[in-house]
């Protein structure tokens, strides 16, 4: 290729690139911009770019008047503790289903690939049935079974691609001089699989953090509300100013922000190297 | 002996995935079924019987049914092709080194682990009639002379919802591609270039079909998850204005929501979950129900 070609070539490329980079960044900065201008410049045309003051006052009316912490720490909570436990479930099946022979194994992880395109919206309802006769409306705790109800099955596929790619030969050794099962799964392979682990925990904290259909119909009290049922609440509420309920996404995006800027690289492993393939 | 041990062994690690399975999705998706048929109310609660079609019958002669119908076929249709047009695209600009890369495609990949929701506010808020960026930018470079109503002009707001739907999914699809391109040996590359292939065969010649399959069933799986994603729809219109926005997922939970018909709800469900099987035997015949990728 001669020279004036690649250069023009890279041109190319470097325009691209910008672009991509300019409608990925500039739709967070600009709500992150609303977010700190003092009210009276929220509202105003033509538009200003910048605040004349940075001002923080949206953050504060948030988390004094509107309890927006509450509700933060609520999410916090009920994310964590449900992906613990599907991660959990998740090691135990993945784990059988990649390294044991036996009959059926592959309906039941065909089974599990559609059980985990069930979306939650569909759930809802006969959960909410089922659930009030346990009295688990409006508690985190009903919330939680739900979202590990929501992972467990995409969880096990995901486990079970990673058990699949880490040798057997360490844990044979291993179970040759004794080990139990158990035993070598946690001690020997878990160590080598912590990127895997990684993975899942945080992808499924990811899809429990943004859920918001179930969670705004179970939980209707004040108290218990998670971020995105609070934020669909404020929508509702006339004569909320935007620049509080920019700073409200603000704060609604960052866990997930920061767990991807973490994990992105295990979580894509986990999404693209052949999740069901033996 | 050592049979049975291995057999409780698979068993006892088996059972805490298929109980929670059984107890939270497939029981559920059974009860939903038989809720389709009765009338569950938030007013009759407690009197709760068999109706036998009634809700069907009262969906199906909605007058927005059709429209309804139409709407979750374009949001599916044209969501996926510009995902994956524009998700190959950045893929392509990716697939070689370049200094800052990790950090450049962390900055270009992350909407893709946000709340949709959220991001469906944060665009109503840029796509704001009044106050938004977007019409001030198109009004100071002269394309327009007052601010567009994107979102309460039934004529914009399917566009609008579309746009942003395309915009989030660019990175999943970015990332499958990239992964898939990246798995073709460079080794092919060089044997083109011994020969003078250009640019553009390369790209027709070996880059696409090397990730064909890829791309089908990235595409397959994808459609399905974009029919039951009404995340970004409903923080931006809530299937409004008049219904111009309204695909089946939205339909469904606004009944539960505002109608509070829950039974109504659940045979939408029954719906959706009905065009979901026939889509999945056309899919696995397709694919010869041989691989299942995510």
């Amino acid at each position: 290729m001669n020279r004036s070609k690649r250069i023009t070539l890279n041109l190319f490329r470097g325009a691209g690139l910008a672009f991509y980079l300019f409608i990925a960044v500039f739709p967070l900065l600009w709500i992150f911009i609303t977010s700190i201008k003092p009210s009276a410049e929220v509202y105003t045309f033509p538009i200003k770019y910048w605040p004349s003051k940075v001002s923080f006052e949206s953050y504060r009316y948030l988390f004094e008047f509107a309890d927006f912490g509450k509700y933060f720490l609520n999410s916090l909570f009920v994310s964590i503790t449900a992906s613990l436990v599907s991660t959990l479930i998740a090691l135990f099946s993945g784990y059988v289903l990649a390294r044991m022979r036996f009959r059926g194994k592959s309906v039941l992880v065909i089974f599990l690939f559609f059980v985990q395109m069930i979306p939650a919206y569909l759930l809802m309802i006969p959960q909410y049935s089922m659930f009030s006769s346990f009295d688990l409306i409006n508690k985190l705790s009903g919330i939680i079974l739900v979202y590990i109800g929501l992972g467990a099955a995409f969880s096990t596929i995901m486990a079970r691609g990673f058990f699949v790619r880490i040798p057997v030969s360490l844990e044979e050794s291993a179970l040759m001089d004794g080990c139990t099962r158990l035993k070598a799964l946690f001690k020997v392979t878990l160590p080598l699989m912590l990127p895997g682990v990684a993975a899942i925990f945080s992808f499924s904290f990811v899809q429990n953090w943004n859920e918001i259909f179930t969670a705004a119909l179970f939980l209707n009290s004040d108290s218990k509300m998670t971020v995105p049922v609070a934020l669909y609440s404020f929508i509702s509420k006339a004569g909320i100013q935007w620049n509080v309920l920019a700073a409200g996404i603000v704060v609604s995006l960052i866990p997930t922000i920061f767990v991807f800027a973490f994990a992105q690289k295990y979580i894509v492993a986990g999404l693209t190297k052949g999740s069901v393939k033996e | 002996m050592k049979n049975r041990k291995r057999f409780w062994f698979i068993f006892w690690m088996l059972v805490p995935v298929f109980s929670v399975v059984g107890f939270l999705s497939i029981y559920p998706t059974i009860k939903g079924f038989i809720l389709a048929f009765q009338n569950y109310t938030v007013f009759t609660f407690n009197r709760i019987r068999f109706i036998g079609w009634d809700n069907f019958e009262e969906i199906i002669t909605d007058m927005d049914f059709l429209m309804i119908l139409r709407n979750t076929l374009v949001w599916i249709a044209v969501s996926v092709f510009f995902q994956l047009l524009m998700g190959l695209g950045l893929a392509l600009l990716l697939r070689k080194p370049f200094k800052g890369r990790g950090l450049y495609s962390g900055l270009v990949f992350y909407p893709w682990a946000l709340s949709g929701f959220a991001i469906g506010l944060l665009w109503s808020w840029l796509l704001n009639g009044q106050f938004g960026i977007v019409n001030d930018v198109l009004i100071k470079l002269n394309f327009i002379e007052e601010g567009i109503q994107f979102l309460s002009n039934p004529d914009t707001a399917m566009l609008s919802v579309l746009i942003v739907n395309i915009w989030y999914g660019i990175p999943f699809f970015a990332i499958m591609c990239l992964a898939a391109l990246q798995s073709i040996p460079d080794s092919v590359y060089e044997a083109a270039d011994i020969d003078g292939a250009s640019g553009w065969a390369k790209l027709v010649k070996i880059t696409l079909p090397y990730i064909r399959p890829t791309i089908i069933s990235t595409v397959l799986v994808r459609s399905i998850w974009i029919m039951n994603f009404p995340d970004v729809i409903y923080g931006m219109t809530r299937g409004g204005p008049a219904k111009s926005t309204e695909i089946l997922s939205t339909y469904m939970i606004n009944i539960v929501y505002y109608e509070n018909d829950y039974s109504k709800a659940s045979a939408v469900g029954v719906l959706v979950i009905l065009l979901l099987l026939i889509y999945t035997i056309l899919y696995l015949s397709f694919s010869k129900g041989g691989e299942v990728e995510i």
